[in-house]
């Protein structure tokens, strides 16, 4: 079945895992880049590339703090993005239960 | 990528997530119920032929404060590895969780040493109440929470360890550290059935 009516932002692997993940966090909770790279096992520049698209799309917000080798990257879901996982996953389990 | 290869790679993701970064695991719940059921088991063994009772012997409170000390460790290190990386505001609420919790059991023990100070026997002081108090008051504390996170299988133990420290009272200054012993480990042991229940079946 070709899932056309699906959010393709959202519709690839990667970028489905780190929606889902940043998603179990608590509202108003980021995750550090290393721990959300940890998580995924995506390498850092796939890892940025798709963060890239996300936050181009505003589903998810990076906040840097520090600077030099003490700097951390957070990322979290914003009401946005979480507003579009949870469209894409109820048009899946609609197309699903339509099998 | 079809459908049904998405809904399955969001649900693992989604378990992978939220068993990732929970501290909280069926393995930590038997823990706490080992150590409620040794380390309370130790302290009625200690008064079990006390007559008059005099309270709980420094030989059990070592075994229950060694205990309660390596479960705060497993406790720490576990939250610790599930938090790292995380911050925001669920992260301010934990910590004024925890000054709750602490400001609490300071609470009760102040009042036990009014009780000691108002003449209220070593029975009432160093059996019941030192018990059935901080359980009580924990327990309170733990369901609140649990309410606000609408952690049910939380909220349902955290009660019914209010309900057992409550009825546990009635056993008397020894029996109530029986008691206790079973009925929390009992309460401890089927909420890390649930958990790891409820993890099967996410």
């Amino acid at each position: 079945m070709a899932p056309d009516v699906l959010d393709p932002l959202i519709h690839v692997p990667a970028r489905l895992q780190i929606m889902a993940t940043l998603a179990a966090l608590p509202d108003g909770d980021a995750l550090s880049f290393t721990r959300l790279q940890d998580l995924i096992g995506l390498t850092p520049g796939n890892l940025i590339t798709h963060l890239r698209k996300l936050e181009d799309a505003d589903y998810l917000a990076s906040e840097k703090t520090g600077s030099g080798p003490a700097s951390r990257t957070s990322v979290a879901l914003t009401q946005r993005g979480r507003a579009a996982l949870n469209t894409y996953t109820e048009t899946l389990r609609g197309m699903l239960n339509g099998i | 990528m079809e459908a049904r290869d998405a809904a399955r790679l969001l649900a693992q993701a989604q378990r992978k997530a939220r068993r990732d970064l929970d501290f909280r695991s069926p393995r930590l719940s038997l823990l706490a119920a080992s150590v409620v059921l040794v380390g309370l088991g130790a302290i009625w063994l200690s008064v079990r032929s006390q007559h008059p009772y005099r309270g709980p012997t420094p030989a059990g409170l070592a075994v229950l404060y060694a205990l309660v000390a390596i479960r705060i460790i497993t406790v720490i290190a576990a939250h610790r590895r599930a938090s790292a990386g995380v911050s925001g505001r669920s992260v301010a609420r934990r910590r004024a969780e925890g000054v709750a919790v602490g400001v609490a059991l300071v609470a009760v023990y102040v009042f036990m040493g009014a009780l000691a100070k108002m003449g209220a026997s070593d029975a009432v002081v160093y059996g019941t109440y030192a018990i059935t108090a901080p359980l009580i008051v924990l327990g309170a504390l733990w369901a609140g929470r649990s309410a606000i996170h609408e952690d049910w299988p939380m909220f349902t133990s955290a009660i019914a360890i209010v309900l057992v420290a409550a009825g546990s009272a009635f056993a008397g200054p020894r029996g109530v550290w029986l008691a206790d012993a079973i009925g929390c480990c009992v309460v401890l042991l089927a909420y890390s059935a649930s958990q790891a229940w409820l993890r099967r079946a996410r």
